[in-house]
């Protein structure tokens, strides 16, 4: 499921990474490579605050709606 | 030789903190060549030729960000003596994917790996020994905050610079990928043997501008396919994800952490802060304390004493005096009023004044005219009447009549001379012409420096203090980690026409001042953003705007409560009208890059930091003002002071005989469409590019011949309305709001734009768009309100029609982002 679905505070492990190339390669070199945990901190809207590897990223919604968990 | 050494490592990791702890004072900041992020400099302290380089903050050695491409050009092409690569140490996986590529350019690196008071405090343990053996670099634990371990971490990557023995890289990927990128390694040739492995990933990525800088490129094309259909993937991916697996094996290694996972304190704040309910609330609060206090209170306070005092008349130091002297002076204008009323009563009476009258006014009070004066009001038994006006309606709010005796004590009152209360500071004009005056200078060269040059870098130079307050504001909110947080909240709303959640400070700013509001667009990465936010921020109406709106309101409005309002809202329409329609021009189309951003943790800045980063954007403004708005305040004073009078080309002393004059008059035909072909109303917008408020001062000179009227203007308001009606004053506003700023603001517009192609299009991007709006006002409320149908209203149909087709026509996206770097 999306990433915008997960409940705040629950780890998931990232399966697939959707969305233009580019945006897909910036968040690969922020960790948000297959098989890495994450979970959401806060959400605001739709927008959402990730927890991966140790540090917060706040991802669009429609970006969030990409990564699948 | 200098050394030159590197310094790297991610956003956020602390490295301005670092780099001001091992530079000092000793830093020099411009911009890397061609573009506008920011390049910083600093010599070692205690070591005179160690040259540290500040490199942009990236995550990774990739094309895709202007600031990634600048940090990769200068570690290939300047080759420093040795890189050293700063880590979050609570960040470890992260921080080191980008050191995995660093080590990879054979350059002598160091990696310090900061913060770790916190990670010690978290009781987490990094085992620093086994961290360097497994990368194959030394590795020291350092606190940039608290400043430990900086001084170890300097000695250690001067000396590995100076060793300069290359190191090659220990990491190692799966099999299957080393055998390719030693294929392609085999295959480079005319590249150092130790930067070979960082050219081959480069080719294995198929990195388009790693081309650029290699003599030949070798075919790869066929191993590169080949290995990505075996893995079903591509390259650049496969890539990245051998570096985290290599990344989790040795932090596995290295790495204990106790915390499991549960919420921080930064979490735990984020939660409230970026809530879907209070983050707004919490948000409009941070910014009505510091607009408050920047704009209003201390802001406002400190911008007075500059230019009332310091570019003014002079002050009394610490306020010793001042009140005695306002009570005094306070006194005087009264008594002079009353004066000035029985002497016009006297005239009125036929009583021949004059002479008493001129003595009077010079302060030499003829004392037996007066006596003879005295006893022929007596005889006639005239009374006058004073009447006081109000400075905010400006009409009579109270007539006293003036017999003779109040007139005996008023004549008496002395003009109080500041000097005599309190400790009296001269102020820099009077200072600098006194100096003038001993040295006998010219008459033209002491106004040219008194009224040009002071006058018009001082009254710029007022807006620093309220500035530094407000950077100071902006600098904590940005160290402390907030910032970030704002850009998420607004980021929704501003997305919808185009700008980033970035664009809301600049603008809040620029409700104050422009210049400012220009120069904090800096935090916006997003070049496209940054650009348009640049060019959108002086739409709102600044502080130097109001008294253009008072005029206006006052004189022909009636005081109607409305137009001030209506101001803000044509400042904030025209902000989401030219989004809309710029985001949809080739220049600025693109990806709407989804919303991607570290955020930092919350932490208390060091008060050397924010003070340090308050003084840098601050100089930088100073240093304008001394080069841009230098030369056109004195191109502004030349054209407003010299013309043809008397038959002779000189120094003129009516306004209506300068060259601006003459200026004025050719150019005036081109508002007639706005409603307001004047000269006199062409030549105040022009005076408003040296400084808003000087359009209502400017008018005052020309429709009352006076020197100085009060800020709303209120004693010329009868001869404005004898020459606008209420639709041409209207169109004039929202002209002068919307059309090219001041001189400071478009310095800043230089500044920040970095090109002058860029500048040149922001104002001329105004300056039609206001023409555009303007005429429309004028001509479709001519239309309605009289009926008057004529060419004007053509071309007002046509823009309108215009700008609703570049409102609603379909959104063309870009493939590709370009990103332009002269190499």
């Amino acid at each position: 499921m999306p990433l915008t679905m997960t409940r705040a505070g629950e780890v998931n492990e990232i399966k697939r990474i959707g969305g233009k190339e580019e945006v897909r390669k910036f968040l690969e070199t922020l960790g948000f490579v297959v098989g890495s945990r994450v979970s959401v901190v806060a959400e605001n809207h739709g927008n959402v605050i990730v927890n991966i590897k140790d540090s917060r990223i706040a991802i669009s919604q429609e970006m969030a709606n990409k990564i699948m968990v | 030789m200098p050394i030159k050494i590197a310094l790297a490592g991610n956003p956020n990791s602390g490295k301005t903190t670092l780099f001001n702890a091992l530079t000092g004072s000793n830093q020099f900041v411009g911009n890397w060549p061609g573009v506008t992020v920011e390049k910083k400099e600093g010599k070692l302290k205690g070591h005179k030729d160690v040259v540290i380089t500040d490199l942009p903050g990236i995550y990774s050695l990739s094309p895709y960000t202007l600031e990634e491409v600048v940090a990769r050009n200068y570690l290939i092409h300047e080759h420093p003596d040795a890189i050293l690569n700063i880590i979050d140490g609570t960040n470890l996986e992260r921080n080191l994917y980008l050191t995995t590529q660093l080590l990879e350019l054979g350059i002598p690196t160091v990696i310090a790996i900061n913060m770790m008071d916190v990670v010690k405090k978290n009781h987490d343990v990094i085992d620093v020994a086994r961290l360097g053996q497994e990368l194959g670099c030394p590795v020291v634990e350092i606190s940039a905050l608290k400043g430990i371990g900086i001084q170890e971490a300097a000695k250690k990557v001067v000396f590995l610079a100076q060793e300069g023995l290359p190191t090659a890289p220990v990491h190692k990927f799966a099999e299957e990928v080393e055998n390719v990128l030693t294929q392609i390694e085999e295959k480079i040739t005319g590249v150092k043997e130790e930067e070979k492995r960082f050219f081959a990933i480069k080719l294995f990525e198929r990195d388009e501008k790693i081309k650029e800088l290699l003599d030949c490129v070798p075919e790869v094309e066929d191993i590169v396919k080949e290995t990505e259909e075996k893995m079903d993937d591509d390259s650049e991916s496969i890539i990245t994800n051998e570096r985290y697996t290599y990344l989790s094996s040795i932090i596995e290694h290295c790495y204990v952490t106790k915390s499991k996972r549960k919420l921080t304190v930064s979490d735990k704040i984020d939660r409230i802060v970026t809530n879907r309910w209070l983050a707004l609330p919490i948000f409009a609060i941070v910014m009505v304390i510091v607009y408050y206090v920047s704009v209003t209170t201390v802001g406002t306070m400190a911008t007075d004493w500059v230019n009332d005092g310091v570019f003014g008349d002079g002050w009394h130091l610490f306020g010793i005096g001042s009140s005695e002297y306002t009570e005094k002076s306070d006194e005087f204008s009264d008594a002079s009023l009353k004066t000035e009323a029985y002497f016009d009563a006297a005239e009125a009476a036929g009583i021949d004044v004059e002479a008493l009258r001129a003595s009077w006014e010079d302060g030499e009070l003829d004392e037996t005219a007066l006596a003879a004066f005295e006893t022929e009001a007596q005889a006639a038994g005239l009374t006058g009447e004073a009447e006081v006006m109000d400075d905010e309606t400006g009409e009579v709010a109270e007539t006293i009549p003036v017999a003779l005796q109040d007139f005996e004590s008023a004549v008496a009152v002395r003009e109080p001379d500041p000097a005599d209360y309190g400790v009296w500071v001269p102020s820099i004009p009077v200072l600098i012409e006194d100096g003038l005056t001993a040295i006998n200078c010219v008459d033209w060269l002491q106004d040219l420096i008194l009224s040009g040059i002071v006058g018009g870098v001082g009254a710029v130079l007022g807006f620093v203090p309220q500035m530094l307050v407000l950077f100071l504001f902006l600098a904590f909110l940005e160290s402390c980690g907030y910032m970030a947080r704002i850009a998420f909240i607004m980021d929704r709303i501003f997305r919808k026409f185009g700008l980033s959640g970035k664009s809301f400070i600049p603008m809040l700013i620029g409700t104050g001042c422009g210049v400012p509001g220009v120069m904090a667009s800096r935090t916006i990465e997003n070049d496209r953003d940054r650009k348009m936010t640049i060019m959108t921020t002086t739409f709102i109406p600044c502080g130097a705007k109001l008294p253009i709106i008072a005029l206006i309101a006052g004189a022909l409005f009636q005081g109607a409560w409305w137009v001030a309002p209506s101001a803000y809202f044509v400042g904030v329409a025209a902000i989401v009208l030219s989004g809309i329609m710029l985001k949809k021009t080739k220049m600025f189309a693109g990806d709407p890059a989804p919303f991607v951003m570290e955020l930092p943790a919350y932490h208390l800045p060091t008060v050397g930091n924010v003070l340090r980063s308050m003084w840098e954007r601050g100089w930088s403004f100073i240093k304008k003002a001394g080069t841009i708005i230098l030369l056109s305040t004195i191109l502004l004073w030349f054209l407003q002071g010299y013309g043809v009078e008397n038959g002779s080309f000189g120094r003129v002393t009516d306004l209506n005989n300068s060259i601006l004059a003459a200026i004025g008059g050719v150019i005036a035909p081109l508002f007639a469409p706005l409603g307001w072909g004047d000269w006199k109303a062409a030549v105040a917008a022009v005076t408003g590019l040296i400084a808003k408020e000087n359009v209502v001062g400017t008018f005052g000179v020309l429709y009352g011949g006076l020197d100085e009227v009060a800020e709303n203007g209120w004693q010329i308001w009868d001869a404005m309305r004898m020459e606008f009606t209420m639709l041409s004053a209207y169109s004039f506003l929202v002209f002068n709001l919307l059309c090219a700023p001041c001189f400071a603001a478009i310095g800043a517009i230089r500044r920040e734009m970095n090109s002058a192609k860029w500048t040149w299009f922001a104002i001329g991007y105004q300056c039609i768009f206001a023409y555009a709006v303007s005429m429309c006002i004028y001509q479709l409320g001519m239309l309605f309100t009289t009926g008057a149908f004529g060419i004007g209203t053509v071309v007002a149909f046509l823009i309108v029609a215009l700008i609703l087709y570049l409102l609603f026509r379909p959104y063309h996206e870009k493939n590709k982002l370009t990103v332009k770097v002269r190499v």
